[in-house]
């Protein structure tokens, strides 16, 4: 087998994968790839030298892991996963993402693929309008300065205070769409000035809003989709992916500046300046974290917004209220964040970064609704194929610290995708394909076709065959809304 | 004076990086710093109604690079601004380097202006300001 690593690999079983601490100096615990032997072999040199260098990271507990959609990022590889003892541990905006919060969101509709096929164009025209998306574009919220530090601290709990949702969306947010721990005096002037505008964006890169079909074929668990409020029989559902934009690169940035000069007075050194970190206990560790609890809530407000957003879109065009269109919020999780969790060896602080959590049933952190089947794992493919439901088990919470993929993991470069084909030939092909393309950027659109990712399918089929996971039902999109 | 830049295509995989260059630490920073502009959206379809002066020091050109480079950043999203071009002068004056600088640029037009991509920031991921010979070289690589 030829990896793109000297290191040595042993296989666990025939989807997980172990790097031992003895293969790099500095190693505290192994390294754990959960993958394919094709899809290990098509991941990147990035991926060994990441998921390696945060296994030599101060308090890390048991295994440094990294998912099967995993690939070369900041600090820690996308996929990556790890748990910090609270004592002896460190909080490190590596092992968050710049994008704090960037997550996941799934609304259900009572519509069908032919009750919205005649009228896709005018919807997606109209979404398009309402959600600005691309470099630059503002929200349509405006907030002063009291009022974003209201979003900072209560997240979509603010949101539905002003009326842009319905109350019962809070229970089908992760930490019902509000994060305690918070403290805006953490957060820079600049970050809320980049920030303050930006409620209620897409943003661009990979982020996207996509309407969806669910058909019979592929709802693999119809007792659990039916929990989930997913049906099949061509039901049209609605899709976002976006994060706490700009202010959280701003708070990811300035703590990296802190932790840089931090870690030389803590006598920390990391393998990555990407890594850089601090102590999880001292001042500018906890610091961090209630800066970064900021952004996450400001996440969760971000895709409140957009939903409601998306509800009045779809309330235009089909001339009935969101409420008679069943659009209920099926469920928003985070891929790129650190919480204090429960986990076997106690409290632990779980880094996902381009990992979703997936808590198995009984757990009680997954919502009342979903207590029989387990949390709901969103998992967002390229705009050309589709993109997965999943649940979360119990296996998740004893093996990965209850985590499982966030999406398909690139395979090429955003300069090699440009290369390859352009924007307005890809918006045609997807057209004629089925798939209604709305785009700010042309080459934005160019660097996100479908070949520049994994297959997302066979990335679901590891973590279902591991059972960290399991799968409900494939979603094949019909209308993207790109920045 | 014409900016020298390339963008790479294997060093960031979800992300954009490029490296620049010039016969001087001005030049390197025009030079970067048009790359930089070209990621966000072509300078040639912005108009200059929006005007920001700017200066700052630093004794090392790398950081005094880095942090000018993620405040162009900032003002994109503080302002809701892309930009036209930026005049610049880097000087050394002893120990300390000095960056004076005007951004120009016009609001977010998206019937207007062609747009790239939404930069959310500089990174340190293989970041290098480096001399040779005579040659100034910076790699840059930023999140998208």
């Amino acid at each position: 087998m030829t990896l793109n690593t000297e290191m040595r690999v042993n296989r666990i079983t025939d989807e997980v994968w172990e790097i031992p601490a003895t293969e790099k100096s500095g190693m505290v615990v192994p390294a754990r790839i959960y993958a394919t032997q094709g899809i290990l072999q098509s991941m990147d040199r990035g991926v060994f030298d990441q998921v390696t260098n945060v296994a030599c990271m101060p308090g890390i507990t048991r295994y440094a892991l990294c998912m099967p959609d995993g690939h070369w990022g900041y600090g820690f590889p996308i996929g990556g996963v790890a748990a910090f003892d609270l004592e002896t541990g460190v909080i490190s905006p590596g092992g968050v993402g710049y994008d704090v919060n960037c997550g996941m969101r799934l609304i259900r509709t009572d519509l069908t693929l032919e009750d919205v096929q005649p009228k896709l164009e005018r919807l997606m025209t109209e979404l398009f309008r309402r959600v600005p998306a691309g470099v630059g574009a503002a929200g349509f919220v405006r907030l002063n300065r009291d009022a974003f530090d209201a979003v900072m601290t209560r997240g979509a709990c603010w949101c539905i205070e002003q009326g842009y949702g319905w109350h019962r969306d809070l229970a089908h947010i992760e930490e019902g769409g509000c994060i305690g721990g918070t403290d805006p005096s953490t957060v820079s002037e600049h970050a809320v000035g980049r920030g303050i505008n930006q409620l209620g964006t897409l943003g661009s890169g990979n982020h996207y809003l996509e309407v969806q079909v669910v058909s019979n074929d592929r709802v693999f668990d119809p007792e659990t989709a039916a929990v989930l409020g997913l049906t099949g029989q061509d039901q049209i559902v609605v899709m976002v992916h976006c994060g706490s934009r700009g202010f959280g690169h701003q708070v990811a940035s300035d703590y990296l500046k802190t932790f840089e000069k931090a870690m030389r007075r803590y006598g920390i050194t990391v393998k990555d300046q990407q890594l850089a970190c601090a102590p999880f206990r001292s001042p500018e560790g906890q610091d961090y974290f209630a800066a970064m609890n900021c952004a996450a809530n400001t996440a969760f407000a971000n895709r409140q917004v957009i939903t409601h957003q998306i509800r009045g879109a779809f309330a235009q065009v089909f001339d009935r209220s969101a409420e008679e269109l069943g659009m209920e919020l099926v469920y928003d999780v985070a891929h790129n964040i650190a919480k204090l969790e429960r986990n076997p060896e106690g409290y632990l602080l779980v880094h996902r970064k381009g990992a979703t959590r997936a808590f198995g049933p009984g757990s009680p952190d997954v919502p009342r609704d979903f207590q029989k089947i387990g949390q709901p794992v969103i998992c967002g493919g390229s705009m050309e194929t589709g993109s997965y439901v999943l649940v979360g088990t119990d296996r998740a919470v004893h093996e990965t610290f209850g985590s499982t993929m966030h999406g398909a993991g690139r395979t090429m470069s955003r300069a090699q995708a440009k290369k390859s084909i352009r924007g307005e030939q890809l918006q045609q092909d997807m057209k004629r394909r089925g798939i209604l393309v709305k785009a700010v950027s042309m080459s934005g659109l160019a660097e996100e076709a479908g070949f520049a990712y994994k297959n997302i399918s066979e990335v679901v089929e590891t973590v279902d065959r591991t059972g960290i996971t399991k799968k409900v039902a494939e979603l094949r999109p019909i209308g993207n809304i790109k920045g | 004076m014409a900016h020298s830049f390339q963008f790479l295509d294997d060093i960031a995989l979800a992300d954009l990086a490029f490296e620049a260059e010039g016969d001087s630490v001005e030049e390197l920073f025009c030079s970067a710093t048009g790359a930089l502009l070209e990621t966000l959206a072509d300078p040639a379809t912005v108009a200059a109604t929006w005007e920001r002066r700017m200066e700052k020091v630093s004794e090392d050109p790398a950081d005094l690079l880095f942090d000018w480079l993620s405040d162009v950043v900032y003002w994109k999203d503080a302002a809701g601004v892309v930009f036209h071009d930026a005049e610049l002068s880097v000087r050394q004056e002893g120990s300390t380097w000095r960056l004076e600088a005007v951004l120009r640029g016009a609001s977010v037009d998206q019937t207007m202006q062609t747009l790239r991509s939404d930069v959310k920031g500089i990174t340190k991921h293989l970041y290098d300001v480096r001399q040779e010979g005579s040659r100034w070289y910076a790699r840059v690589v930023v999140d998208v």
